[in-house]
Protein backbone atom coordinates (compact mmCIF):
# COMPACT_ATOMS: atom_id res chain seq x y z
CA UNK A 1 0.00 0.00 0.00
CA UNK A 2 1.42 3.30 -0.94
CA UNK A 3 2.09 6.13 1.69
CA UNK A 4 4.18 9.00 2.36
CA UNK A 5 5.46 10.42 5.78
CA UNK A 6 7.06 13.46 7.16
CA UNK A 7 8.04 13.62 10.44
CA UNK A 8 9.80 17.31 11.42
CA UNK A 9 10.97 17.49 7.66
CA UNK A 10 12.86 20.80 7.46
CA UNK A 11 14.97 21.39 4.32
CA UNK A 12 17.52 24.11 4.43
CA UNK A 13 19.40 25.15 1.11
CA UNK A 14 22.75 26.70 2.46
CA UNK A 15 23.68 30.11 0.17
CA UNK A 16 27.32 29.61 -0.52
CA UNK A 17 29.08 32.69 -1.13
CA UNK A 18 31.27 33.85 -4.61
CA UNK A 19 30.03 33.93 -7.95
CA UNK A 20 30.41 30.50 -9.39
CA UNK A 21 27.66 29.33 -7.70
CA UNK A 22 24.63 29.02 -9.96
CA UNK A 23 22.16 27.85 -7.21
CA UNK A 24 21.70 30.98 -6.24
CA UNK A 25 20.08 31.45 -9.20
CA UNK A 26 17.82 28.82 -8.83
CA UNK A 27 16.63 29.85 -5.19
CA UNK A 28 15.79 33.49 -6.44
CA UNK A 29 13.87 31.65 -8.66
CA UNK A 30 12.18 29.23 -6.36
CA UNK A 31 11.82 30.58 -3.09
CA UNK A 32 11.04 34.53 -3.56
CA UNK A 33 10.05 34.31 -0.05
CA UNK A 34 11.59 32.07 2.23
CA UNK A 35 13.22 32.86 5.50
CA UNK A 36 16.63 33.43 4.87
CA UNK A 37 18.80 32.55 8.09
CA UNK A 38 22.03 31.77 9.44
CA UNK A 39 23.17 28.16 10.12
CA UNK A 40 25.52 27.20 13.03
CA UNK A 41 28.81 27.40 11.29
CA UNK A 42 27.66 32.06 9.80
CA UNK A 43 26.60 30.15 6.36
CA UNK A 44 23.83 31.87 4.93
CA UNK A 45 20.65 29.96 4.14
CA UNK A 46 17.44 29.57 3.27
CA UNK A 47 15.00 27.53 5.09
CA UNK A 48 12.94 26.22 2.24
CA UNK A 49 10.70 23.79 4.34
CA UNK A 50 10.07 23.82 8.24
CA UNK A 51 9.25 21.05 10.22
CA UNK A 52 6.97 19.81 8.20
CA UNK A 53 4.69 16.52 9.77
CA UNK A 54 2.82 15.28 6.64
CA UNK A 55 0.78 11.85 6.34
CA UNK A 56 -0.38 11.11 2.83
CA UNK A 57 -2.15 7.70 2.64
CA UNK A 58 -3.23 5.54 -0.15
CA UNK A 59 -6.05 6.94 -2.11
CA UNK A 60 -5.46 10.54 -0.95
CA UNK A 61 -5.64 13.24 -3.74
CA UNK A 62 -3.68 15.91 -1.69
CA UNK A 63 -3.73 19.29 -3.35
CA UNK A 64 -0.48 21.83 -2.27
CA UNK A 65 -1.46 25.53 -2.48
CA UNK A 66 0.73 28.72 -1.67
CA UNK A 67 1.76 31.74 -2.87
CA UNK A 68 5.17 31.67 -5.08
CA UNK A 69 8.06 30.36 -3.04
CA UNK A 70 6.17 28.88 -0.38
CA UNK A 71 7.74 25.37 -0.43
CA UNK A 72 5.84 24.00 -2.69
CA UNK A 73 7.90 22.76 -5.50
CA UNK A 74 10.61 21.51 -2.87
CA UNK A 75 8.08 19.59 -0.92
CA UNK A 76 7.19 17.78 -3.77
CA UNK A 77 11.20 16.87 -4.48
CA UNK A 78 11.31 15.80 -1.26
CA UNK A 79 8.13 13.71 -1.46
CA UNK A 80 9.73 12.47 -4.61
CA UNK A 81 13.12 11.46 -2.84
CA UNK A 82 15.06 13.92 -4.56
CA UNK A 83 16.09 15.94 -1.81
CA UNK A 84 17.12 14.53 1.34
CA UNK A 85 15.35 16.40 4.48
CA UNK A 86 18.31 18.32 5.88
CA UNK A 87 16.39 18.02 8.89
CA UNK A 88 13.80 15.52 10.46
CA UNK A 89 12.64 12.12 9.03
CA UNK A 90 10.63 11.14 5.32
CA UNK A 91 9.20 7.23 4.92
CA UNK A 92 7.49 6.55 1.65
CA UNK A 93 6.23 3.34 -0.23
CA UNK A 94 5.11 3.40 -3.43
CA UNK A 95 6.30 3.75 -7.10
CA UNK A 96 6.90 7.25 -7.87
CA UNK A 97 6.27 9.06 -10.95
CA UNK A 98 6.89 12.94 -10.49
CA UNK A 99 6.13 15.07 -13.24
CA UNK A 100 8.12 18.19 -11.56
CA UNK A 101 9.54 20.17 -14.12
CA UNK A 102 8.73 19.84 -18.06
CA UNK A 103 11.69 20.71 -20.00
CA UNK A 104 14.56 19.36 -17.68
CA UNK A 105 15.59 15.90 -18.34
CA UNK A 106 14.48 16.06 -21.79
CA UNK A 107 17.32 15.70 -24.48
CA UNK A 108 15.77 18.35 -27.31
CA UNK A 109 18.42 16.85 -30.00
CA UNK A 110 16.70 13.42 -29.79
CA UNK A 111 13.36 12.68 -30.61
CA UNK A 112 10.05 12.10 -29.22
CA UNK A 113 9.98 8.25 -29.57
CA UNK A 114 13.51 8.22 -28.31
CA UNK A 115 12.76 10.91 -25.41
CA UNK A 116 9.95 8.47 -24.43
CA UNK A 117 12.28 5.05 -23.96
CA UNK A 118 14.67 7.37 -22.32
CA UNK A 119 12.15 9.15 -19.51
CA UNK A 120 11.03 5.40 -19.14
CA UNK A 121 14.48 4.16 -18.49
CA UNK A 122 15.09 6.71 -15.62
CA UNK A 123 11.50 5.27 -14.24
CA UNK A 124 13.10 1.83 -14.40
CA UNK A 125 11.71 0.64 -17.02
CA UNK A 126 13.75 -1.26 -19.82
CA UNK A 127 13.81 0.12 -23.44
CA UNK A 128 12.28 -2.93 -24.67
CA UNK A 129 8.75 -3.04 -22.26
CA UNK A 130 8.48 0.67 -23.34
CA UNK A 131 8.96 0.60 -27.11
CA UNK A 132 6.18 -1.54 -26.90
CA UNK A 133 4.08 1.44 -25.59
CA UNK A 134 5.13 3.71 -27.70
CA UNK A 135 2.29 4.07 -30.35
CA UNK A 136 -0.14 3.69 -27.28
CA UNK A 137 1.73 6.90 -26.27
CA UNK A 138 1.82 8.20 -29.41
CA UNK A 139 -2.14 8.18 -29.79
CA UNK A 140 -2.98 9.86 -26.00
CA UNK A 141 -0.43 13.10 -27.19
CA UNK A 142 -1.82 13.27 -30.99
CA UNK A 143 1.83 14.22 -31.89
CA UNK A 144 1.18 12.77 -35.45
CA UNK A 145 4.63 12.24 -37.23
CA UNK A 146 6.26 14.68 -34.76
CA UNK A 147 6.66 11.68 -32.50
CA UNK A 148 10.03 11.02 -34.90
CA UNK A 149 11.11 14.75 -34.89
CA UNK A 150 13.75 15.70 -32.19
CA UNK A 151 11.49 17.34 -29.04
CA UNK A 152 13.39 21.02 -29.76
CA UNK A 153 10.74 21.88 -32.43
CA UNK A 154 7.90 20.74 -29.98
CA UNK A 155 5.44 23.25 -28.76
CA UNK A 156 5.15 23.40 -25.05
CA UNK A 157 1.90 21.93 -24.97
CA UNK A 158 3.36 19.36 -26.75
CA UNK A 159 5.98 18.68 -24.83
CA UNK A 160 4.07 18.79 -21.90
CA UNK A 161 1.33 16.06 -23.35
CA UNK A 162 4.67 13.98 -23.89
CA UNK A 163 5.59 14.08 -20.28
CA UNK A 164 2.38 13.74 -18.63
CA UNK A 165 2.00 10.64 -21.15
CA UNK A 166 5.18 9.22 -20.07
CA UNK A 167 5.35 9.52 -16.60
CA UNK A 168 1.04 8.14 -16.04
CA UNK A 169 1.95 5.40 -18.46
CA UNK A 170 3.06 2.65 -15.75
CA UNK A 171 0.10 3.61 -13.85
CA UNK A 172 2.17 4.83 -10.90
CA UNK A 173 1.20 4.68 -6.70
CA UNK A 174 2.51 7.91 -5.97
CA UNK A 175 2.02 10.52 -8.83
CA UNK A 176 3.49 13.95 -8.52
CA UNK A 177 2.91 17.05 -10.16
CA UNK A 178 4.19 20.85 -10.42
CA UNK A 179 1.97 23.59 -11.31
CA UNK A 180 3.63 23.76 -14.59
CA UNK A 181 0.84 21.07 -15.62
CA UNK A 182 -2.08 23.52 -15.50
CA UNK A 183 -0.15 24.77 -18.73
CA UNK A 184 -1.70 22.69 -20.68
CA UNK A 185 -4.94 23.87 -22.66
CA UNK A 186 -8.61 22.32 -21.44
CA UNK A 187 -8.22 19.44 -24.34
CA UNK A 188 -5.39 18.41 -22.97
CA UNK A 189 -6.73 18.35 -18.99
CA UNK A 190 -9.97 16.60 -20.16
CA UNK A 191 -7.93 13.88 -21.39
CA UNK A 192 -5.25 14.18 -18.55
CA UNK A 193 -8.14 14.13 -16.07
CA UNK A 194 -9.75 10.86 -17.83
CA UNK A 195 -6.54 9.35 -18.09
CA UNK A 196 -5.68 9.54 -14.46
CA UNK A 197 -8.72 8.58 -13.23
CA UNK A 198 -7.94 5.03 -14.78
CA UNK A 199 -5.64 4.82 -11.66
CA UNK A 200 -6.41 7.55 -9.06
CA UNK A 201 -9.23 5.86 -8.24
CA UNK A 202 -8.56 2.44 -7.73
CA UNK A 203 -5.31 3.06 -5.08
CA UNK A 204 -2.10 5.72 -4.97
CA UNK A 205 -1.59 8.89 -4.26
CA UNK A 206 -1.71 12.04 -6.06
CA UNK A 207 0.17 15.58 -5.11
CA UNK A 208 -0.09 17.86 -7.06
CA UNK A 209 0.86 21.36 -6.70
CA UNK A 210 -1.25 24.42 -8.22
CA UNK A 211 -3.01 27.75 -8.88
CA UNK A 212 -5.54 26.85 -10.17
CA UNK A 213 -8.47 26.59 -7.92
CA UNK A 214 -10.84 24.65 -10.19
CA UNK A 215 -8.03 22.55 -11.37
CA UNK A 216 -7.12 21.36 -7.53
CA UNK A 217 -11.00 21.22 -6.55
CA UNK A 218 -11.97 18.86 -9.31
CA UNK A 219 -9.02 16.82 -9.07
CA UNK A 220 -8.11 16.50 -5.53
CA UNK A 221 -10.15 15.43 -2.22
CA UNK A 222 -7.44 17.01 0.56
CA UNK A 223 -5.65 20.40 0.42
CA UNK A 224 -2.46 21.39 2.41
CA UNK A 225 -1.80 25.49 2.53
CA UNK A 226 1.95 26.02 2.83
CA UNK A 227 3.53 29.10 3.88
CA UNK A 228 6.73 29.91 4.39
CA UNK A 229 8.10 26.64 4.24
CA UNK A 230 5.08 25.70 7.19
CA UNK A 231 1.88 24.07 6.63
CA UNK A 232 -0.69 26.50 8.13
CA UNK A 233 -3.50 24.51 7.19
CA UNK A 234 -4.96 21.68 6.10
CA UNK A 235 -8.49 20.62 5.20
CA UNK A 236 -10.89 20.04 2.10
CA UNK A 237 -9.94 21.34 -1.37
CA UNK A 238 -13.18 24.43 -0.84
CA UNK A 239 -11.98 25.52 2.63
CA UNK A 240 -8.24 25.52 1.59
CA UNK A 241 -9.00 27.84 -1.06
CA UNK A 242 -10.73 30.60 0.51
CA UNK A 243 -8.19 30.96 3.21
CA UNK A 244 -5.68 31.07 0.13
CA UNK A 245 -5.48 34.63 -1.52
CA UNK A 246 -2.98 34.87 -3.82
CA UNK A 247 -0.88 37.62 -4.06
CA UNK A 248 -1.36 38.87 -0.35
CA UNK A 249 1.24 36.36 0.72
CA UNK B 1 10.25 0.75 -3.99
CA UNK B 2 10.47 2.36 -0.68
CA UNK B 3 12.44 5.63 0.44
CA UNK B 4 14.04 6.56 3.99
CA UNK B 5 15.66 9.07 4.52
CA UNK B 6 17.01 11.19 7.52
CA UNK B 7 19.71 13.13 8.25
CA UNK B 8 21.00 10.84 10.77
CA UNK B 9 23.57 13.11 12.47
CA UNK B 10 21.78 16.53 13.26
CA UNK B 11 18.04 17.22 13.73
CA UNK B 12 15.91 16.10 16.33
CA UNK B 13 14.90 12.93 18.19
CA UNK B 14 13.63 10.44 16.16
CA UNK B 15 10.39 9.20 15.37
CA UNK B 16 8.35 6.27 16.83
CA UNK B 17 6.21 5.17 13.91
CA UNK B 18 9.51 4.82 11.59
CA UNK B 19 12.14 2.81 11.10
CA UNK B 20 15.31 3.90 11.70
CA UNK B 21 16.87 5.30 8.81
CA UNK B 22 19.97 3.73 7.15
CA UNK B 23 23.81 4.50 8.05
CA UNK B 24 24.93 7.13 5.46
CA UNK B 25 27.76 4.44 4.96
CA UNK B 26 24.87 1.62 4.04
CA UNK B 27 23.12 4.33 1.90
CA UNK B 28 26.16 4.57 -0.13
CA UNK B 29 27.06 1.28 -0.61
CA UNK B 30 23.40 0.64 -1.36
CA UNK B 31 23.85 3.13 -4.24
CA UNK B 32 26.62 2.11 -5.40
CA UNK B 33 25.57 -1.92 -5.15
CA UNK B 34 22.31 -1.10 -6.90
CA UNK B 35 23.51 1.27 -9.76
CA UNK B 36 25.77 -1.23 -10.67
CA UNK B 37 23.03 -4.30 -10.91
CA UNK B 38 20.84 -2.00 -13.14
CA UNK B 39 23.72 -2.22 -16.01
CA UNK B 40 21.16 -2.23 -18.80
CA UNK B 41 20.08 1.35 -17.91
CA UNK B 42 23.98 2.59 -17.76
CA UNK B 43 24.80 0.53 -20.83
CA UNK B 44 21.76 2.34 -22.60
CA UNK B 45 22.32 6.01 -21.88
CA UNK B 46 25.78 5.68 -22.69
CA UNK B 47 25.14 4.45 -25.98
CA UNK B 48 22.49 7.05 -26.43
CA UNK B 49 25.37 9.49 -25.47
CA UNK B 50 27.51 8.61 -28.44
CA UNK B 51 24.09 7.58 -31.09
CA UNK B 52 23.57 11.26 -30.05
CA UNK B 53 26.89 13.45 -30.24
CA UNK B 54 27.75 11.64 -33.67
CA UNK B 55 24.05 11.81 -35.27
CA UNK B 56 24.27 12.44 -39.23
CA UNK B 57 27.70 11.83 -39.08
CA UNK B 58 28.64 9.20 -41.47
CA UNK B 59 31.29 7.57 -39.83
CA UNK B 60 29.48 8.05 -36.57
CA UNK B 61 32.21 7.21 -33.25
CA UNK B 62 34.95 6.15 -36.25
CA UNK B 63 35.34 9.75 -36.46
CA UNK B 64 37.48 9.51 -33.59
CA UNK B 65 39.60 6.42 -34.78
CA UNK B 66 40.18 8.60 -37.73
CA UNK B 67 41.36 11.79 -36.61
CA UNK B 68 43.53 9.84 -34.21
CA UNK B 69 45.40 7.90 -36.71
CA UNK B 70 45.70 11.11 -38.83
CA UNK B 71 47.72 12.70 -35.32
CA UNK B 72 49.45 9.30 -34.96
CA UNK B 73 50.41 9.45 -38.63
CA UNK B 74 51.66 12.81 -38.78
CA UNK B 75 53.18 12.88 -35.42
CA UNK B 76 54.89 9.37 -35.72
CA UNK B 77 56.85 10.20 -38.76
CA UNK B 78 58.45 13.87 -37.06
CA UNK B 79 58.52 12.70 -33.48
CA UNK B 80 60.52 9.03 -34.85
CA UNK B 81 62.89 11.05 -36.44
CA UNK B 82 63.18 13.64 -33.58
CA UNK B 83 63.74 10.83 -31.11
CA UNK B 84 65.65 8.81 -33.12
CA UNK B 85 63.84 6.07 -32.57
CA UNK B 86 62.87 3.74 -34.53
CA UNK B 87 59.17 3.99 -36.11
CA UNK B 88 58.08 0.41 -36.41
CA UNK B 89 58.57 0.70 -32.18
CA UNK B 90 57.59 4.17 -31.89
CA UNK B 91 54.92 4.41 -34.17
CA UNK B 92 52.37 1.52 -32.17
CA UNK B 93 53.90 3.06 -29.13
CA UNK B 94 52.60 6.88 -29.41
CA UNK B 95 49.29 5.70 -31.11
CA UNK B 96 48.07 3.57 -27.83
CA UNK B 97 49.65 5.89 -25.73
CA UNK B 98 47.36 8.65 -27.51
CA UNK B 99 44.69 6.61 -27.45
CA UNK B 100 44.80 5.60 -23.87
CA UNK B 101 45.42 9.25 -22.91
CA UNK B 102 42.13 10.01 -24.74
CA UNK B 103 40.87 7.27 -22.35
CA UNK B 104 42.34 8.66 -18.82
CA UNK B 105 41.29 12.50 -19.55
CA UNK B 106 37.78 11.82 -20.92
CA UNK B 107 37.28 9.76 -17.58
CA UNK B 108 38.51 12.83 -15.57
CA UNK B 109 36.93 15.42 -17.29
CA UNK B 110 33.59 13.60 -18.20
CA UNK B 111 34.26 12.72 -14.54
CA UNK B 112 33.77 16.68 -13.70
CA UNK B 113 30.41 16.58 -15.32
CA UNK B 114 28.85 13.74 -14.08
CA UNK B 115 26.35 15.26 -11.90
CA UNK B 116 26.36 18.33 -13.43
CA UNK B 117 25.38 16.94 -17.22
CA UNK B 118 22.75 14.79 -15.39
CA UNK B 119 20.94 17.72 -13.67
CA UNK B 120 17.60 17.49 -15.03
CA UNK B 121 17.76 13.48 -14.55
CA UNK B 122 18.74 14.00 -10.83
CA UNK B 123 16.32 16.73 -10.09
CA UNK B 124 13.53 14.69 -11.28
CA UNK B 125 13.98 10.86 -9.95
CA UNK B 126 15.41 9.56 -7.85
CA UNK B 127 17.46 6.85 -9.14
CA UNK B 128 21.39 5.98 -7.71
CA UNK B 129 23.36 8.81 -7.92
CA UNK B 130 25.74 5.80 -9.09
CA UNK B 131 24.26 5.39 -12.36
CA UNK B 132 25.59 8.32 -14.12
CA UNK B 133 28.93 7.54 -12.81
CA UNK B 134 29.03 4.24 -14.86
CA UNK B 135 27.21 6.05 -17.62
CA UNK B 136 30.38 8.15 -17.88
CA UNK B 137 32.69 5.42 -17.80
CA UNK B 138 30.85 2.87 -20.20
CA UNK B 139 30.94 5.76 -22.63
CA UNK B 140 34.42 6.38 -22.44
CA UNK B 141 35.64 2.55 -22.70
CA UNK B 142 33.12 2.37 -25.65
CA UNK B 143 35.30 5.23 -27.48
CA UNK B 144 38.30 3.16 -26.44
CA UNK B 145 36.59 0.30 -28.52
CA UNK B 146 36.47 2.32 -31.13
CA UNK B 147 39.62 3.08 -31.12
CA UNK B 148 41.15 -0.25 -30.69
CA UNK B 149 40.34 -1.53 -33.97
CA UNK B 150 43.61 0.72 -34.97
CA UNK B 151 45.76 -2.55 -32.87
CA UNK B 152 44.73 -4.80 -35.83
CA UNK B 153 45.34 -2.91 -38.17
CA UNK B 154 48.62 -1.77 -36.46
CA UNK B 155 49.60 -4.98 -36.15
CA UNK B 156 48.81 -6.48 -39.90
CA UNK B 157 50.31 -3.20 -41.02
CA UNK B 158 53.91 -3.23 -38.76
CA UNK B 159 53.93 -6.75 -38.99
CA UNK B 160 54.55 -6.82 -34.77
CA UNK B 161 54.35 -9.59 -32.93
CA UNK B 162 51.51 -10.99 -30.89
CA UNK B 163 51.64 -13.00 -27.77
CA UNK B 164 49.54 -14.06 -24.33
CA UNK B 165 51.02 -11.02 -23.03
CA UNK B 166 48.06 -9.13 -24.91
CA UNK B 167 45.96 -10.91 -22.26
CA UNK B 168 46.91 -8.42 -19.31
CA UNK B 169 45.05 -5.26 -21.11
CA UNK B 170 41.42 -7.25 -19.60
CA UNK B 171 42.75 -6.38 -15.72
CA UNK B 172 44.62 -3.61 -17.00
CA UNK B 173 40.94 -2.43 -18.04
CA UNK B 174 39.72 -3.54 -14.95
CA UNK B 175 41.28 -1.33 -12.68
CA UNK B 176 41.12 1.41 -15.04
CA UNK B 177 37.25 1.46 -15.01
CA UNK B 178 37.57 1.18 -11.02
CA UNK B 179 39.65 4.40 -11.17
CA UNK B 180 37.02 5.57 -13.51
CA UNK B 181 34.06 5.58 -11.37
CA UNK B 182 35.68 6.84 -8.25
CA UNK B 183 37.36 9.73 -10.46
CA UNK B 184 34.01 10.58 -11.38
CA UNK B 185 32.45 10.73 -7.95
CA UNK B 186 35.02 12.21 -6.69
CA UNK B 187 35.23 15.54 -9.59
CA UNK B 188 31.62 15.22 -9.83
CA UNK B 189 30.66 15.90 -5.84
CA UNK B 190 33.68 18.49 -6.18
CA UNK B 191 32.63 19.98 -9.38
CA UNK B 192 28.83 19.87 -8.26
CA UNK B 193 30.08 21.74 -4.95
CA UNK B 194 32.55 23.95 -6.39
CA UNK B 195 32.09 25.12 -10.16
CA UNK B 196 35.44 26.58 -10.66
CA UNK B 197 36.80 22.67 -10.46
CA UNK B 198 36.50 21.67 -14.14
CA UNK B 199 38.60 24.36 -15.73
CA UNK B 200 41.32 23.88 -13.24
CA UNK B 201 40.97 19.82 -13.78
CA UNK B 202 41.36 20.61 -17.73
CA UNK B 203 44.68 22.87 -17.71
CA UNK B 204 45.80 20.82 -14.76
CA UNK B 205 45.72 17.44 -17.19
CA UNK B 206 46.79 19.41 -20.37
CA UNK B 207 50.12 19.82 -18.39
CA UNK B 208 50.29 16.32 -17.40
CA UNK B 209 50.07 15.18 -20.37
CA UNK B 210 53.51 16.84 -21.25
CA UNK B 211 55.06 15.94 -18.59
CA UNK B 212 53.17 11.88 -18.47
CA UNK B 213 55.89 9.67 -20.98
CA UNK B 214 52.81 9.56 -23.75
CA UNK B 215 54.20 11.04 -26.74
CA UNK B 216 58.00 10.59 -26.02
CA UNK B 217 59.90 7.46 -24.44
CA UNK B 218 60.92 6.29 -21.09
CA UNK B 219 64.39 6.76 -22.08
CA UNK B 220 63.81 10.33 -23.08
CA UNK B 221 63.52 11.02 -19.57
CA UNK B 222 66.82 10.27 -18.34
CA UNK B 223 68.25 11.24 -15.23
CA UNK B 224 64.29 12.57 -14.42
CA UNK B 225 62.60 9.05 -15.15
CA UNK B 226 61.99 9.62 -11.13
CA UNK B 227 58.91 11.98 -12.98
CA UNK B 228 57.80 8.60 -14.65
CA UNK B 229 58.17 6.19 -11.62
CA UNK B 230 55.85 8.63 -9.21
CA UNK B 231 53.40 9.47 -11.81
CA UNK B 232 50.29 7.24 -11.60
CA UNK B 233 49.34 8.66 -14.63
CA UNK B 234 52.15 7.35 -16.45
CA UNK B 235 51.10 3.65 -14.47
CA UNK B 236 47.92 4.10 -15.94
CA UNK B 237 48.63 4.73 -19.27
CA UNK B 238 51.60 1.92 -19.07
CA UNK B 239 49.72 -1.04 -17.89
CA UNK B 240 47.38 -1.17 -20.74
CA UNK B 241 50.03 0.02 -23.41
CA UNK B 242 52.85 -2.60 -22.48
CA UNK B 243 50.55 -5.74 -23.54
CA UNK B 244 49.39 -3.41 -26.57
CA UNK B 245 52.56 -3.01 -27.66
CA UNK B 246 54.13 -6.03 -26.90
CA UNK B 247 56.76 -4.89 -24.28
CA UNK B 248 56.89 -5.59 -20.20
CA UNK B 249 55.41 -3.24 -17.95
CA UNK B 250 57.61 -0.49 -16.07
CA UNK B 251 58.30 -1.81 -12.70
CA UNK B 252 56.93 0.29 -10.60
CA UNK B 253 53.27 0.86 -12.69
CA UNK B 254 51.34 -1.96 -11.37
CA UNK B 255 52.19 -1.12 -7.38
CA UNK B 256 51.69 2.57 -7.98
CA UNK B 257 48.22 2.41 -9.47
CA UNK B 258 47.16 -0.32 -7.18
CA UNK B 259 47.69 1.98 -4.47
CA UNK B 260 46.61 5.08 -6.24
CA UNK B 261 43.56 2.69 -6.82
CA UNK B 262 42.78 2.07 -3.14
CA UNK B 263 43.56 4.91 -1.94
CA UNK B 264 41.31 7.10 -4.51
CA UNK B 265 38.37 4.05 -3.63
CA UNK B 266 39.15 5.20 0.29
CA UNK B 267 38.39 8.72 -0.03
CA UNK B 268 35.74 8.79 -2.54
CA UNK B 269 33.88 6.31 -0.69
CA UNK B 270 33.96 8.69 2.46
CA UNK B 271 33.19 11.67 0.64
CA UNK B 272 29.92 9.78 -1.34
CA UNK B 273 28.70 8.47 2.25
CA UNK B 274 28.83 11.96 3.69
CA UNK B 275 28.25 14.02 0.94
CA UNK B 276 25.63 11.92 -1.59
CA UNK B 277 22.37 13.38 -0.22
CA UNK B 278 23.44 16.84 -0.65
CA UNK B 279 24.45 16.21 -4.32
CA UNK B 280 20.66 17.28 -5.41
CA UNK B 281 20.92 20.25 -3.44
CA UNK B 282 24.57 21.63 -5.39
CA UNK B 283 23.51 21.07 -9.01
Amino acid sequence: MAFVRLRGVSVEFPIYSGGSRSLKKVLLNRTTQGNIGKDARDRVSVLALSDIDLDIRHGDRLALVGVNGAGKSTLLKVLAGIYEPTRGQAHSSGRVSALLTASVGVNPEATGRENIVMRGMFMGVHPRQMRAHVDEIADFTELGYYIDMPVRTYSAGMLIRLCFAVATTFAPEILLMDEWLSAGDAGFLTKAKRRMENFVSGSSILVLASHNVPLLEEWCNRAILLDQGRIIAAGSVAEIAERYQPGTG
Amino acid sequence: MELAFAAPDEGRDLVQDMPPPPRRAVLAWRDLARGLSWSWMWWALAWQDIKLRYRGSVLGPFWLTLSTLLMVLAMGVIYARLFHADIHVYVPYLAMGLIIWQLISGLITDGCQTFLASEGVIQQVPIPFSIHVYRVVCRNFIVLGHNLVLVPIGIVALDLPVDWHLLEVVPACVVLALNGVWIGIFFGILSARFRDIPPIVASVLQIAFFITPIFYPLSALGNYRLLADINPLFAAVDVLRAPLTGVAVAKYSWPLLLISTAFGCGVTFAVFARFRGRIAYWI
